[in-house]
């Protein structure tokens, strides 16, 4: 099967603590992939691998068969945790700024997005409430037309009324063919649009199973196999 | 792709340039004004002469203070657009961008040059509005007289002696702002404390390349059997004047260039191989 990310005996390690583990791990094209595990077991430490954020410290990761680089950077739309906006611009030059930079940026429906969360492209970035910056990101992120789209926590700091919209923004706006890692630690919300999961902890893979296998062969929803694996 | 960095990094620090240096220009120009028009307003409104002695002195004041709040704020925004720009959570969406990772460095040490350039022209350009004068225009143009006579009478000589002086100025800003940049990129190493590693870091690329200086120096000239006094006595020899300056320019631009080489590779080196965003 064509995938989409190739990790081999991927490790790596911080000043006292090993953060990856020799991880072997592959995601094929088209699919909706959970990245599951608690807090500190290594999810954002791989997805910044992806990200060419970190530098490996043994093994390989590729993305479509390429290590992580300029190459990698056009066809994958990130959303850190964190709020990268800088607080100079307005979200009009912002959308400019991914459009001169993303060759895949669909401007139009970027402000189709902003006007259905009633967001004023005039608005400074820098007056935006919290929640408002993660919409904007969330647009930002979701109006690329990527080959593979690496979402780090993206319902972790909104309500759970919110959590649907994004979610639903997200299945709406995510490219046919195309793939989505979604990190989270809250699995029930996220496991309606999951068709695969890998659970993580203590920087190693302890688990990858498609959902529809987990419910079959298990008899047990994915939240309900994730509390039993990660049972402290 | 580096136009296009530079774009927006011009217009995320002009915000911060232009109006002070809007500032600087029409202060200086008040306080030509005020200068101008002080005995004769003092006179036709009555007022006691020190009223515009003290309008003058606070516009002056002014004025000397925007210049040094020109010359701080250059350092900061320096500081604070690789810092905040490049290593704070703004690195997330700068480092995913599909362009190498030195294009980053490249951008921020031109935009740096661009506003140090300028800085430096409106100075120049207030002073000469506030001391413009019969007197001083004839000293101008005295002064632009002495060069021309230097330049007729070394021709071509002092054509490179001039380019030589601005790729010296070039290569030293430039190098200033490549030792920043390594010193923060080696002080984000740090879990805790970045800014004091930052701040030591810079301490120690100075304190190496004033060693190295102090030990090319002592080579060339304190002491007379000096491997490098020979060489340098060698190269010299039978020299005309301009071309010992010529080749001493060059020398020091070589010699700066090595350390700039070095800052950027360290700098590149640590933001490609090393990040780690928090």
């Amino acid at each position: 099967m064509d995938s989409i990310l190739e990790c081999r005996g991927l490790t790596k390690r911080f000043p006292g603590c090993l953060a990856l583990n020799a991880v072997n791990l592959s995601v094929a094209k088209g699919k909706i992939v959970g990245l599951l595990g608690p807090n500190g077991s290594g999810k954002t430490t791989l997805i910044k691998l992806i990200n060419g954020l970190l530098t490996p410290d043994g093994g390989t990761i590729t993305v479509s068969g390429r290590k992580p680089g300029v190459e990698t950077k056009k066809i994958i739309s990130y959303l850190p945790e964190r709020t990268y906006l800088n607080d100079w611009m307005d979200v009009r030059t912002i959308l400019d700024f991914f459009s001169d930079f993303y060759a895949d940026f669909n401007r139009a429906k970027a402000y189709d997005m902003l006007q259905r969360l009633h967001i004023d492209p005039g608005s400074r970035l820098k007056t935006l409430s919290k929640g408002t910056k993660e919409k904007v990101q969330l647009i930002l992120v979701m109006s690329r037309e990527a080959q593979l789209y690496v979402l780090d926590e993206p319902i972790g700091g909104v309500d759970p009324a919110a959590r649907d919209y994004i979610l639903d923004t997200i299945l709406s706006n995510y490219r046919e063919n195309a793939s989505l890692i979604l990190s989270t630690h809250l699995i029930a919300d996220v496991e309606k649009i999951l068709d695969e999961v890998i659970f993580i902890n203590r920087g190693s893979v302890v688990l990858t199973s498609s959902v529809d296998d987990i419910r079959e062969h298990e008899g047990k929803s994915v939240d309900a196999m994730f509390r039993e694996v990660f049972r402290c | 792709m580096l136009g296009k960095l530079i774009k927006y990094e011009i217009r995320a620090t002009q915000r911060i340039f232009l109006p002070l240096y809007g500032l600087i220009l029409a202060f200086a120009l008040l306080n030509r004004l005020f200068r101008a028009a002080a005995p004769e307003s003092a006179e036709s409104l009555s007022l006691p002469i020190n009223v515009s002695a003290f309008v003058n002195g606070l516009t002056m004041m002014v004025y000397v203070a925007l210049i040094v709040a020109l010359a701080v704020m250059t350092l900061i925004v320096t500081i604070r657009r690789f810092q905040r720009g490049l290593l704070g959570d703004e690195g997330y969406l700068m480092f995913t961008l599909p362009v190498e990772v030195h294009s980053h460095i490249d951008c921020k040490m031109i935009v740096t040059l661009i506003w140090t350039v300028l800085s430096l022209l409106v100075s120049a350009l207030s002073i000469f509005i506030l001391a413009v004068d019969e007197s001083s225009m004839q000293r101008f143009s005295e002064g632009c007289l002495r060069f021309r006579d230097f330049f007729r009478q070394y021709g071509a000589s002092s054509y490179l002696i001039l380019l030589e002086c601005i790729v010296l100025f070039v290569v030293l800003a430039l190098m200033d702002t490549l030792q920043i940049y390594a010193s923060i990129a080696v002080g984000s190493r740090s879990a805790r404390h970045k800014l004091l590693a930052g701040f030591g870091a810079f301490i120690g690329f100075t304190v190496v390349m004033m060693t190295v200086s102090s030990w090319i120096f002592n080579s060339a000239v304190g002491y007379p059997s000096g491997w490098l006094r020979a060489q340098l006595g060698n190269l010299a020899r039978g020299l005309a004047p301009e071309a010992a300056v010529e080749l001493a320019l060059g020398l020091l631009i070589l010699y700066s260039a090595l350390f700039g080489v070095a800052f950027y590779a360290l700098t590149n080196w640590l933001l490609s191989r090393k990040l780690n965003l928090e």
